[in-house]
Parts: structure tokens; C-alpha cells; sequence
């Protein structure tokens, strides 16, 4: 039997279709016209430490209630605001209200001026002074240090190399230690095919152009699926305001200094090096077992820029065997960041994991 | 996939995926790869015999061409990088004096 329409039900809809098709046309202007884009890395912060285009934001959130503060160090790659996207799925927001003390390393945006940066600029020039920085502002001897991606790369050598300030967490977050499973990403860059000085421009580094293409060409089709499914929530402002800005932050790639692009391309692609468990960096051999601290290896079970495989080295190779933790999550390279994977489960246990490892203040130390 | 997902939106999603799993796989290949590689490199090809052609002449008229513009740009942002080190090693070393005196 067919079902009946009750009047009032039709009325109800007729109401909601009406309001939706005029949401639907003003979030589409909108969206067209480019403007009522969201407010990306809304948390408040302030610049507390800065060096050539580095800066260490430590954000303002509400009382920080443990410690030793949280420093995340940033990918090389991306745009650091995908961990603050927008307010309500941000994860400098959820560790803040959480009561964390989080700061964030950002390298800003490249240019001529830091085409000579390399690994060892990295990891023994700009961590170091950055923690020192938090160290001054905070007090605390200890850190929770968190990297991602490539900045977990750099995070996990800084604290197997230095103990100039004591990691007492070192979380890697969709980190690469096996790069021969890195696949379509790094494939260009392998033996006999692309060398690192064709993709390195005028300015001395490989161009966000070039970086972006080589994401792009991971699923170069899925960008119609999403604008189709934009289409049909464009009635939904939470909705389109997400979209805005995942789209902005997916096109919003930086140049890659070239003298670290070199030595990725040879020591990590064509020699994977960090699956020996150590390498020469500067004048000396680090290897990844001397990493301090409890080691939390966290990844995206469905990640395609990182797959798990190129992570779960992690667990044979990084710090003290009877310190490492993995932890598995849903969702893609960015749930760190966003997606309802990121605010049910990714958040509240990265959140859960590292006050599990701290220590709560005394008022005093507040 | 939503159940409450309005059919038009499905199809779309079928279709992408039925067209999208064949690119993907075929830009995960190696003939791929070396096809990309070799359009890179006749690309630069080109562009160097180009560049080339037009150095000579801007040269015969003795005037500078882009590649000497590039390559001033290149010793100047090498000027510059020093700059900013020294800079750096300064800053460093007032900061450590600075906190000497204060300690």
C-alpha cells in the first residue's frame, strides 16, 4: 500500500525544501564569488620565539592544567592551520580546552632565503632553539614533542640526537620511516627517473606548484565526487564552511626548501636510510632507538599519502621498545585535523594519550 | 555511503569511482612514471634551446638576457642567505649576553 502524506507533513517539507533551496542559492553565490570563506587558526596565540620564517605560536585556550607542554612540529609540505582548521574541529583546540599547553613550530613559507635549509638546519638548528624558547617561557625541563608527517621525521632525530631539553613524550603523528612504501608519492623521485634538481625552480626550492601536483595525482577524479556532494549539502552551512576549508587548505602548499629536498630525496627515497634505524646527519650517526621519551606512533588506517605500512616501522625502530605505543586510527592523513573520525576518536585519544603521560600542575605552576 | 543519499549523488559517486580506480592504478605504473619523466625532461629541452637562442641574441645587441637575470637573482638571494645567517649568529649571541647579564 502506498503511504499516505499527512498534510501537515507536507507542509513541514514543502517549508524545509523552500528553506534549503534558498540557503542552497546564497552558500552558492557565496561559494562562486569566493567570499564568507571560513576563519582558519582561530585558536588565539602568540608569537613567543622567531627565527628567519619560523615561528613558535604558543596558543591561549583556557587554563593549562598539565604538563610538560606540548610543541607540535609542523610538515615541511603543508600549512600548519590544518591542526587549528576552524573552530569546533581543531586539535590545538581540543588539547587546549583539554588543558594541554600547546605550541606550534611553523616554517612559514619558504622563499629564496632558506633554499640552503637542510635536515641539519632543522633538527639541530631550529628545534633546539625552539624548545629553549618553550623551555623559557614554561619553566619545565621536559617537553611532549609531536610531529607531523615530515615533521615527525625531523622530531623523531631531534630526540634521538640532542638532550638539551628532555623529551618526555615524543608522539608521531602519520610519520614515514619506510619510504620505498611512500608508493605513487615518491616513485618520480626513485633511481633513473626524476632528479631532485629538475623539480628545484629559480628560487633554489621545489615549487608549491609541483608539490601539489604530486597530491593531486593520487586521486586526480576525486575532486568531481566532492563537488557533487557539495552540491547537495550546499544548503548546509556547517556543511560548505568545512568544505571551504579543507578545499583552501589541500591548494595551500609551500615551496619545499631545496637543500632538504636533496638530501629527502637521496638518503630517505633512494636509500630509505631510516630503515637502517640510524643516519649520518651533520657530523655525526643518530640512530632512532636513543629517541627519549615514551613513544606514541599514531596513525590514519585509511592514510594515502602515508600508508600504515611506511609508518609501522615505527614500532621496530624509534625509542625504547618498552616505551612504544601505537595507536590506530580512522580516517585519511588529515583526520589529525579534521573529519568526524578526527572530533570522535582521533582528538579525544591523542588528548587521552598525553595527559595519560603528564603531570598535573600545582596551582603555582599554572 | 549515506542510505538517506539522494540517487543522482550515488550515480555520480559510481561513476567517479568506476573511471577514478583505472586512472589511479595507471598513475601508480611505471610506464607512468617514465612518460612523466621524459615530458619533464623534453620539456627543459626545449626550454634550454630557447633560452639559448634568445641569450645569444639579446647578447649580439648587448644586452643582458634572463638567464643573466637568473643568475644574478642567484648570487644575490646567496648574498642574502649569508646575510640572514650572520644575522642569526648576532642575534644569537646578543640573546646569550643579554641572558648572561640577566642571570
Amino acid at each position: 500500500m502506498a503511504p499516505t502524506l499527512n498534510p501537515t507533513d507536507l507542509v513541514t517539507r514543502l517549508n524545509r525544501d523552500v528553506e534549503r533551496s534558498l540557503r542552497r542559492a546564497r552558500n552558492g553565490v557565496r561559494y562562486v564569488r569566493g567570499t564568507h570563506r571560513p576563519k582558519l587558526g582561530a585558536t588565539p596565540k602568540e608569537v613567543v620565539w622567531k627565527r628567519g620564517k619560523a615561528e613558535l605560536w604558543r596558543y591561549r585556550n583556557g587554563t593549562v592544567r598539565y604538563g610538560p607542554p606540548v610543541v607540535i612540529v609542523h610538515s615541511l609540505v603543508s600549512r600548519s592551520y590544518i591542526l587549528d582548521l576552524r573552530p569546533g574541529n581543531s586539535l590545538v583546540e581540543h588539547l587546549t580546552a583539554a588543558g594541554l599547553d600547546v605550541y606550534m613550530l611553523d616554517w612559514g613559507v619558504p622563499d629564496e632565503l632558506d633554499a640552503d635549509n637542510d635536515l641539519e638546519r632543522y633538527v639541530d638548528w631550529y628545534i633546539p632553539r625552539a624548545l629553549a624558547a618553550v623551555r623559557r617561557e614554561t619553566a619545565q625541563s621536559e617537553v611532549t614533542l609531536a610531529g607531523y608527517c615530515l615533521g615527525g621525521v625531523m622530531s623523531a632525530l631531534y630526540a634521538a640526537a640532542h638532550d638539551d631539553v628532555l623529551v618526555r613524550n615524543l608522539i608521531l603523528m602519520a610519520t614515514p620511516l619506510d619510504f620505498d612504501e611512500m608508493g605513487a608519492m615518491v616513485a618520480l623521485l626513485r633511481e633513473g627517473r626524476l632528479n631532485p634538481d629538475e623539480l628545484i625552480d629559480d628560487t633554489g626550492n621545489v615549487p608549491a606548484d609541483a608539490l601539489y601536483s604530486g597530491f593531486y595525482m593520487l586521486a586526480p577524479t576525486t575532486e568531481v565526487a566532492q563537488k557533487a556532494t557539495l552540491l547537495e549539502h550546499l544548503w548546509n552551512d556547517e556543511f560548505v564552511e568545512g568544505f571551504q576549508a579543507m578545499a583552501q587548505w589541500s591548494r595551500d602548499h609551500v615551496p619545499f626548501p631545496g637543500a632538504a629536498f636533496r638530501q629527502l630525496t637521496e638518503l630517505f627515497v633512494r636509500q630509505n636510510v631510516l630503515m637502517t634505524g640510524s643516519m649520518r646527519l651533520g657530523d655525526r650517526r643518530i640512530d632512532l632507538a636513543n629517541a627519549r621519551g615514551n613513544v606514541l606512533n599514531a596513525m590514519a588506517e585509511r592514510d594515502n599519502v602515508v600508508p600504515s605500512s611506511a609508518v609501522e616501522p615505527i614500532m621496530r625502530l624509534v625509542g625504547d621498545p618498552a616505551r612504544r605505543e601505537e595507536l590506530r586510527l580512522p580516517g585519511g592523513h588529515v583526520t589529525f585535523g579534521t573529519g568526524r573520525g578526527a572530533l570522535k576518536v582521533t582528538m579525544p585519544r591523542m588528548a587521552e594519550w598525553i595527559i595519560a603521560h603528564s603531570d598535573e600542575l600545582s596551582e603555582q605552576e599554572e | 555511503m549515506p542510505a538517506n543519499q539522494p540517487l543522482w549523488l550515488t550515480a555520480v559517486h559510481r561513476l567517479e569511482r568506476a573511471i577514478g580506480e583505472p586512472v589511479e592504478a595507471a598513475v601508480r605504473t611505471d610506464t607512468y612514471f617514465d612518460a612523466v619523466t621524459r615530458i619533464n625532461r623534453a620539456r627543459r629541452k626545449t626550454l634550454g634551446m630557447v633560452e639559448g637562442v634568445s641569450r645569444r641574441a639579446w647578447h649580439t645587441l648587448n644586452l643582458p638576457a634572463g638567464t643573466d637575470v637568473r643568475r644574478m637573482r642567484e648570487q644575490m638571494s646567496r648574498m642574502e642567505r649569508r646575510l640572514a645567517q650572520l644575522t642569526d649568529e648576532v642575534a644569537e649571541v646578543a640573546e646569550d649576553g643579554r641572558r648572561t647579564r640577566v642571570g
